[in-house]
């Protein structure tokens, strides 16, 4: 067993585990955060996305003993307990969610993305939207309620700062 | 209704389920913790079919951490018993852990217990199964193979079983044909593969002496009614709770094995288990789906009518029977719906289901319709195009129009837009069809468009499950409503909502005939000890027939409402009209009762009620399906761009036109639409479970079981009829499946189009289009 110290949605606690052991096991079990989902365990499907210092990581390929020092991020502290970020709301009134296992994985993989086109002040092409969620499976919705989230989300924020 | 008063049926509301799934706050399986709790890994056979000489657990003893162990010994006589009741059908059960032999490679041998998942699995690892192999028997061939032994003692043969149907005169619709078309279609083996895989937890109380079980399933009730004949319980005393479940699309709608070993195990232990499935898991030993191979001869006349139709079915059931929908359910349905929507009275099919050493089939989005569908619908643009006809021109002089239809089996059709539906996609495609037919000179870059044009029988009845002799028995749903002192409202839905947006649309219905706000209203679901009995969420009956009992249930309350409020303001109440959270009077407006008040003299109050009727605001509704269900109707149409040098397919474009009756609420229809037919594009371009010839699984895991990905998915546009059902309480009809039903035949027939050549199977993957399209480049 190991001690390590790991900083999770702003606050530093001190586990002990085995170093063998997954971050996305360490963040479900020991952190409870229960909306890093795990969806194939072998880094292909994007369900347990976390942020590592902003990033987008697999916490399901990345071992708990590697993340002191740095910032880790999950959906809980997004929007909190009523999912208040633009990209949570855009999902929404998209609907680009169904079952919601796959979900949280999303928005972790896509808020740095909407970041970074609302700093470009671009809307992106819905075929660059579909590349920056390539590395994430979704079965229930077809992608389609996403891409309009992801446009939404971007357009809003670009709207209301033009009308600012 | 009052005129002013919006109605909530029909409104593009938002899912009021959409904030604990993004905030992280749902709760899935695999969050249920409980102290004490023990979790179970299984080894699983690595032979596909062969005699278990030896399980080798002394390998336990060295771990330096307790461990629990338990074989087909253990649970000897625990089995799942499948068997639907045709004469022909040659019975099998499905040992809890297997028992004396193996017959697919993932097939649990024995299950390991430890304190932590982590050591669970190590021990597991520790185990050596002794098999003796037998005889592979790999392939359809090879299940029809005489000189291969059976995978049961005592069967004659591994056809499990094979039956026919007919209806009308087929001799006297051959020699009347001017032409007889017949081709061979093939359909690979793939699955719903949920985001989430399944899992089980269990815990019995000895307190109280209940069993409860956690399970990732569409169908609490039935899981608890198998639990319950199987280990001997009294029903009353199993409580089956489906969390939050992350996805299912009729994998899950099927009662496990491992359902009644984790509760078996919960017993046996004293302590709580978990088990939850991993991808490699799920991909070799959950259930798989799919698999056809249909022949089928078609009777056209000189002028381009179908006379008649001949078929021969045949489905790779794998090694056993699974419950409620057994073998016989695939094959026959194939049989049961090739009909479709044209109009023709002669008709013969023969279906089998052959027993392999793979993964057993079972339930899949569509159900049999995505194969039949692609068959059906390959073979009327072969058979257009040997009559020199337009796929449109030869489909709409077939398309039935006349409703209410008795189909060549004997089934009703209620109305629907068959026709109409097929013209306006006509108009829809007019550009891409010039510009495909613009490409058909070229050898480097080809356009094609596809159409596939299909119904679905949606939301059967009791009595088709009888006439199928099926373990399900029948198919009502049931809700129970009940307005609480402060005139919110409660239903218990005996639904499970995995993604379908049961909780916003139930919410709805209830809503309108209440006069109450949507928000006003809480669904519950997946819990058997609230919910009243039901064969859960599957065969597309969730809006059609959950929508109905909710429905008649809330107009049970809203009726003891009115005559409150008529009491209380001295009038009738046919007088009496609830709508804003009002009771109003339909003559006199600026009079009301606000209906919270109502619900409070119901139930405090009481005093204040109409002589003689007693207290209490609730209601239960079991809403069965029509006799024979009720059909939904769709066109897809496919655009795809084929690189010939390359082999490169890109889909261009997806147009659906659907009707499914009495649309609850557009946004979550239109989703339920495209999730669909992005699973039927996986069907057609990319999933494919792969056997090699000793029956050894090669796809097992998202690097070889490939799913649509983002980028190769176009926006999916969608059209809609709305043509209301007489046959169910607020028209609707079933939606949940239809969009996974026809892009194969869509892409098929793109492909076909595109390339000029005949397409005979699926998946139409970049190896498949760079053989189709082979004659297109120089010979090397």
């Amino acid at each position: 067993m190991t001690e390590i110290t790991l900083a999770v949605n702003g606050t530093a606690k001190t586990v002990d585990v085995e170093p063998r052991r997954l971050l996305a096991d360490v963040l479900r079990n020991d952190f409870n955060l229960s909306g890093v989902h795990i969806g194939c365990a072998h880094g292909a499907c994007g369900c347990c996305t976390v942020q590592i210092d902003g990033v987008p990581r697999l916490s399901c390929l990345t071992f708990a003993v590697q993340c002191e020092n740095v910032e880790i991020t999950t959906v809980e502290s997004m929007g909190g307990p009523d999912a208040t970020h633009i990209l949570q709301q855009a999902f929404k009134s998209e609907h680009g969610l169904q079952c919601g296992y796959c979900t949280p994985g999303f928005i972790m993989t896509l808020a740095p993305y909407v970041d970074t086109m609302l700093a470009q002040r671009r809307m992106p092409s819905d075929e660059e939207i579909r590349e920056a969620m390539s590395g994430n499976i979704c079965r229930c919705t077809g992608y389609h309620g996403i891409v309009s989230a992801v446009r939404k989300a971007i357009g809003d924020q670009l709207g209301s700062e033009a009308a600012a | 209704m009052k005129a002013d008063s919006p109605k909530h049926i029909g409104a593009r509301i938002q899912r009021f389920e959409d904030v604990r799934l993004l905030s992280g706050a749902a709760r899935y399986i695999d969050d249920i913790r409980l102290p004490g709790m023990l979790h179970c890994t299984f080894a699983r056979a690595h032979t596909a079919h062969g005699t278990i000489l030896e399980i080798d657990t002394s390998g336990l003893a060295d771990l330096d951490y307790p461990t629990w162990v338990f074989t087909g010994k253990d649970t000897a006589g625990l089995s799942m018993k499948a068997h639907q009741d045709y004469p022909e059908m040659q019975y099998s059960e499905q040992p809890l852990l297997a028992e004396g032999k193996v017959r697919f490679v993932g097939e649990a041998v024995a299950a390991v217990l430890a304190e932590d998942a982590y050591k669970s699995e190590d021990a597991a690892e520790q185990l050596f199964i002794d098999c003796d192999p037998l005889p592979v028997v790999g392939t359809m061939a090879q299940a029809r193979d005489a000189s291969l032994p059976p995978l049961f003692d005592g069967w004659h043969s591994n056809v499990i079983v094979q039956r026919q149907m007919k209806g009308g005169d087929l001799e006297a619709a051959k020699a009347a044909a001017a032409h007889i078309i017949k081709r061979t279609y093939r359909n690979q083996r793939q699955a719903g593969v949920p985001m989430e895989g399944r899992g089980v937890v269990a815990h019995y109380n000895n307190a109280d002496r209940v069993l409860t079980v956690w399970s990732s399933t569409q169908m609490p009730h039935l899981v608890r009614t198998y639990i319950s004949e199987e280990l001997d319980l009294p029903e009353s005393r199993i409580r089956v709770v489906a969390p939050d479940v992350g996805g299912g699309f009729g994998v899950k709608g099927q009662v496990f094995g491992d359902e009644v070993l984790i509760a078996w195990l919960a017993m046996k232990t004293g302590r709580p288990v978990k088990w939850i499935e991993d991808r490699r898991e799920h991909l070799i030993a959950s259930i798989h789906a799919r698999d056809h191979e249909h022949t089928l001869e078609a009777y056209v006349s000189a002028d381009g009518r179908l006379l008649g139709l001949k078929a021969d079915i045949s489905v790779d059931n794998g090694a056993y029977s699974t419950y409620p929908f057994t073998s016989a359910g695939e094959p026959g349905m194939v049989g049961k719906v090739l009909p479709g929507p044209y109009d023709f009275q002669a008709y013969e099919a023969t279906f089998r289901a052959l027993a392999t050493n793979k993964c057993s089939i079972g339930t899949y989005r569509g159900v049999a319709r995505p194969s039949a569908v692609f068959s059906q619908e390959r073979l009327m643009d072969d058979i257009a195009a040997e009559l020199g006809l337009d796929p449109f021109e030869f489909r709409l002089k077939n398309i039935i129009r006349e409703f209410p239809y008795k189909n060549v089996l004997g089934f009703t059709y209620d109305p629907g837009s068959y026709a109409e539906s097929l013209e306006l996609m006509q108009t829809l495609l007019a550009d891409d069809v010039a510009a495909a037919k613009a490409s058909h000179a070229s050898d480097t870059t080809r356009v094609g468009v596809g159409i596939a044009c299909f119904i679905e029988q949606t939301a059967h009845g009791t009595p088709d499950f009888t006439r199928r002799r099926t373990p399900i028995e029948t198919g009502y749903i049931a809700a129970r409503v009940e307005m609480a002192p402060d005139g919110t409202v409660t239903i218990d839905l005996g639904l499970q909502n995995h993604g379908q947006g049961l909780e916003t649309t139930m919410a709805q219905v209830a809503a309108d005939a209440l006069g109450v706000l949507p928000s006003s209203v809480y669904v519950r679901h997946g819990d058997t000890l609230t919910t009243p009995y039901s064969v859960g969420t599957w065969g597309s009956r969730g809006g059609a027939l959950g929508g109905g009992a909710v429905h008649v249930a809330s107009l049970k309350i809203a009726e003891k409402l009115k005559a409150i409020a008529a009491h209380l303001m001295q009038t009738t109440p046919d007088e009496i009209e609830l709508a804003d959270g009002q009771a109003y009077m339909r003559s006199a407006e600026d009079r009301f009762i606000p209906i919270s008040k109502l619900a409070r003299a119901a139930l405090r109050n009481v005093d204040q009620l109409p002589p003689g009727m007693l207290p209490g605001l609730e209601a239960e509704q079991r809403q069965d399906g029509p006799r024979d269900g009720t059909y939904a109707n769709a066109v897809h149409a496919a655009v795809v761009e084929i690189d010939v040098p390359t082999g490169k397919m890109q889909l261009k474009r997806f147009v659906v036109v659907e009707d499914c009756g009495t649309i609850l609420n557009p946004l979550v229809v239109d989703g339920q639409v495209r999730g669909g037919v992005v699973q039927g594009i996986g069907s057609a371009m990319f999933e494919h479970f792969v056997y090699d010839e000793e029956c050894q699984p090669l796809t097992t895991s998202f690097a070889d079981y490939l799913m649509p990905l983002a980028p190769e998915i176009p926006n999916i546009e969608v059209h809609h009829f709305e043509t209301p059902t007489p046959l169910t309480p607020l028209g609707a009809k079933g939606l949940g499946e239809g969009g996974a039903i026809g892009p194969a035949a869509a892409i098929g027939n793109a492909v076909a189009n595109a390339l000029g050549v005949e397409v005979r199977e699926t998946p139409l993957n970049a190896n498949a289009i760079w053989h189709l399209s082979a004659h297109l480049r120089p010979a090397e």
